[in-house]
């Protein structure tokens, strides 16, 4: 059994009963897709995880790593995507070393559903499963509560009816890998531009047979941002302070190691 | 009488059940007009001249309702064009209220010129717009507005709202969904607070940088890099942004995309 | 001076609206399900449609699920519900079938939806109908509704397009129809539910059980659910 600690639930049970609102999650607002084709399956997400209106993070990750040749796409809740993902990738990984097989996308979606099943929908995790395995191309979606289907082209995600709508019209039987990441990629960007909890880039994922799995990360950019107008550092002595106190280099060597940064020591890099 | 049965006895007690307390409340039929159409609204003054800007974004949910959609408005033109118009506004928050107030506004101003012989001053139009906010105390327009002109000595002019008609003459103001992530970009650059003048004193000494009236330039680049960078956190902020220059020639607008994520 | 509550429903995200949203937002099978007795067997039909609220989240959904090589169940109600308990009862009649060296019956298969649909009632909302052929019993069909009683039917509909044929089935039905008789009986039922059930649509399946096994059907609304028919 995984470790939930509940010993705060009776005191959060009765803060929210006399009107204190409950945390706000990082909830992936998101659109992402699958689709198979003649050799594998791709798998598309875009890169936007929002905390109500506020875009908490523009360059996210949700393709997630299960095993070399399975991968997952997730949507809702981040956290419980991220920590569903890992728990299954490390079980999955047992189980393969255990029976000395290659692991099974329809294993791996068992293992995602019972477990979603068994917490009844409070974990938060939408869930697309991809990837190849001995029997051959899977690729499945796994709802929170815990129901599964498959398909040969899928969407989840507040995104998700603008992405199948691009599905719906130009998707075609029997297509080859180009034409299956370019359909992917055109579905996210319906969701980047139509949903507001979509944005930024598009992340793909190709999981191909006999060959390894390709992890296009920002596989297109169409949101760059533009240059800004004016310059925004400031003179050096333009914060005010009351008293200050200088910790040298070689005071600080004596506790911890100091390597000296590269490239402009001016320059404010906010944005990776 | 329900009300007498249905009442809780200890209500306030503290204790660990919660039985009592998650019985699930009345529910009740109701009647909600508003929808919040998200996106954001910027004025600053400068000595001679006011700018209003807004995005062109108009939202409800998730989902974008339309990508040109202005939020910023002639009042008192001379025909539909708004020609010859010598006061803005600008609406933000439910976009049916801000329609229709801005309607209001125009038709208001516009009669007091017939009738009057004379354009309507900024002070007056302002105070005017804060009486027809009040006159809906209970059933508010749903929107947080900005006037802007150039008073009588030829300044700019700028006055924010609250939807019900509270009021204030200002420098400058962002108001909408991005107000808090903007304002405070506002109050360092055109104020410059928390700024102080290098080396000008020790300690409490120090000199803070002296805000004065800004050169239009410099005011339509901050008004563009607030944008541009409120679209970047703000998922209900993009598509366009309208900027509307109003100075003792006229009025100007100005249109610049924005990202459309 | 008018300010928005902050106590009251929150956003679309954050956890708040997540515990309440969920159980709204879960994957329904609003379905239409039937299966009937005929002369060498049982037939089982079903629609494809699954939704969350307004959206059509699979539009060609297997809701016919086998749980042994000739006992299958018709599924309606939640998604997630009717999967878990078909994914337990398929891993007890495998059991069953090796330990005893014998398949099992399907009033054992029907015995075992029951108990978990009976003593889990109060967090399922599962509505199955178990089919199946026996070479001791023929063709038997059982329906289990919401509460988790048990009902032994010469045939039996399902789902929220069933409300809608229950006059259509009593005025159609004979016992001992033939296969194609039968086919043509729950196609056609199906059909009219289909027309008239706004939660049911997309293609029809089929599953025809007999002492020479499963065999599917599909039936596509692009030909008026005439075709192709027998799939494999």
């Amino acid at each position: 059994m995984t470790g939930f600690d509940f010993s705060n639930y009776n005191r959060n049970a009765a803060l929210h009963a006399r009107g204190v609102p409950l945390p706000k999650a990082t909830s992936t607002g998101t659109t992402i897709v699958g689709c198979i084709f003649d050799n594998g399956v791709v798998i598309a997400a875009d890169t936007r995880a929002t905390s109500g209106p506020i875009v908490a993070d523009k360059n996210c990750e949700k393709l997630h790593y299960i095993a070399p040749k399975i991968w997952c796409a997730g949507a809702g809740t981040a956290a419980d995507t991220e920590f569903t993902t890992a728990l299954i990738s490390s079980n999955v990984e047992l189980h393969s070393l255990s029976t000395g097989r290659d692991p099974r996308v329809i294993t791996c979606m068992t293992m995602l559903k019972q477990h979603l099943f068994r917490y009844q929908g409070h974990i938060g995790a939408y869930l697309v499963v991809a990837g190849v395995d001995p029997t051959g191309v899977g690729l499945f979606t796994v709802h929170a509560h815990g129901s599964t289907d498959k398909l040969p082209y899928v969407t989840m995600g507040s995104g998700s009816l603008a992405a199948m709508s691009v599905f719906e019209s130009t998707w075609k039987p029997n297509m080859n890998r180009e034409e299956a990441v370019a359909i992917c990629a055109e579905a996210i960007k319906a969701g980047i531009f139509n949903d507001l909890g979509s944005g930024s880039n598009v992340d793909v994922c190709v999981i191909e047979n006999d060959k390894p799995t390709q992890l296009l990360r920002n596989y297109m950019k169409p949101n760059e941002r533009g240059q800004k107008e004016r310059d925004y550092r400031f003179p050096k002595g333009t914060t005010a302070y009351l008293n200050q106190k200088i910790i040298s280099k070689e005071d600080m060597r004596k506790y911890i190691s100091v390597e000296e940064a590269s490239g402009d020591p001016n320059l404010m890099e906010v944005d990776s | 009488m329900t009300s007498l049965v249905n009442q809780q006895p200890h209500s306030e007690a503290i204790g660990y059940s919660f039985s009592q307390s998650t019985h699930a409340p009345n529910k009740q039929h109701s009647f909600y007009p508003y929808t919040d159409n998200g996106g954001s609204t910027l004025g600053i003054t400068g000595a001679d001249f006011a700018i209003l800007a807004g995005d062109t974004r108009s939202v409800a949910g998730y989902n974008i309702n339309s990508r040109y959609a202005p939020k910023v408005f002639k009042i008192g033109g001379d025909d539909e064009t708004g020609e010859g118009a010598h006061i803005l506004l600008s609406v933000v928050g439910f976009a049916a209220d801000g329609h229709a107030l801005k309607e209001r506004l125009d038709a208001v101003v516009k009669m007091y010129k017939y009738q009057h012989g004379k354009p309507m001053s900024v002070r007056a139009c302002a105070q005017r717009l804060s009486t027809i906010l009040y006159q809906k105390r209970f059933f508010p327009y749903y929107v947080h507005a900005i006037l802007a002109g150039l008073d009588e000595e030829g300044t700019g002019a700028l006055y924010s709202y609250d939807p019900v008609g509270s009021y204030e003459r200002e420098q400058c103001r962002a108001a909408g969904s991005a107000a808090s992530l903007i304002m405070p970009f506002l109050d360092n650059q055109v104020n410059f607070k928390n700024q102080y003048i290098p080396g000008s004193g020790e300690g409490h000494a120090l000199e803070p940088k002296k805000a004065g009236p800004l050169p239009r330039s410099t005011v339509e680049q901050l008004v563009r890099d607030a944008f541009t960078s409120a679209v970047e956190r703000h998922i209900e902020v993009g598509d366009g942004l309208q900027m509307m220059v109003i100075t003792a020639n006229g009025i100007e607008e100005i249109y610049t995309p924005l990202k459309q994520d | 001076m008018v300010g928005h509550g902050t106590m009251g429903m929150l956003g679309e995200d954050g956890i708040h609206v997540d515990m309440n949203h969920l159980k709204s937002g879960e994957v329904n099978l609003g379905t239409s399900i039937m299966a009937i007795n005929f002369k060498d067997g049982v037939i089982l039909g079903a629609d494809s449609r699954t939704t969350t609220g307004a959206y059509i989240a699979n539009r060609v959904t297997d809701k016919l699920t086998q749980v042994h090589d000739t006992i299958w169940c018709c599924r309606s109600g939640s998604a997630a519900d009717t999967q878990a308990v078909a994914d337990i009862v398929s891993y007890h009649l495998n059991t069953y079938a090796i330990t005893n060296n014998e398949a099992p019956s399907t009033q054992v298969a029907a015995s075992l939806f029951q108990e978990l649909c009976y003593e889990n009632k109060d967090s399922l909302s599962a509505g199955i109908i178990i089919a199946g052929y026996d070479p001791r019993h023929g063709g038997q069909v059982y329906s289990i509704p919401l509460g988790g009683s048990l009902h032994k039917q010469s045939y039996s509909i399902g789902g929220s397009g069933s409300t809608y044929i229950y006059g259509y089935c009593d005025a159609h039905w004979k016992e001992n129809m033939t296969e194609e008789e039968g086919i043509s009986f729950v196609r056609s039922a199906l059909q009219e539910a289909i027309k008239w059930d706004g939660s049911s649509g997309g293609v029809i399946r089929l599953v025809v059980l007999t002492a020479k096994g499963a065999i599917r059907h599909l039936y596509l609304p692009d030909t008026n659910y005439t075709g192709p028919g027998a799939t494999n």
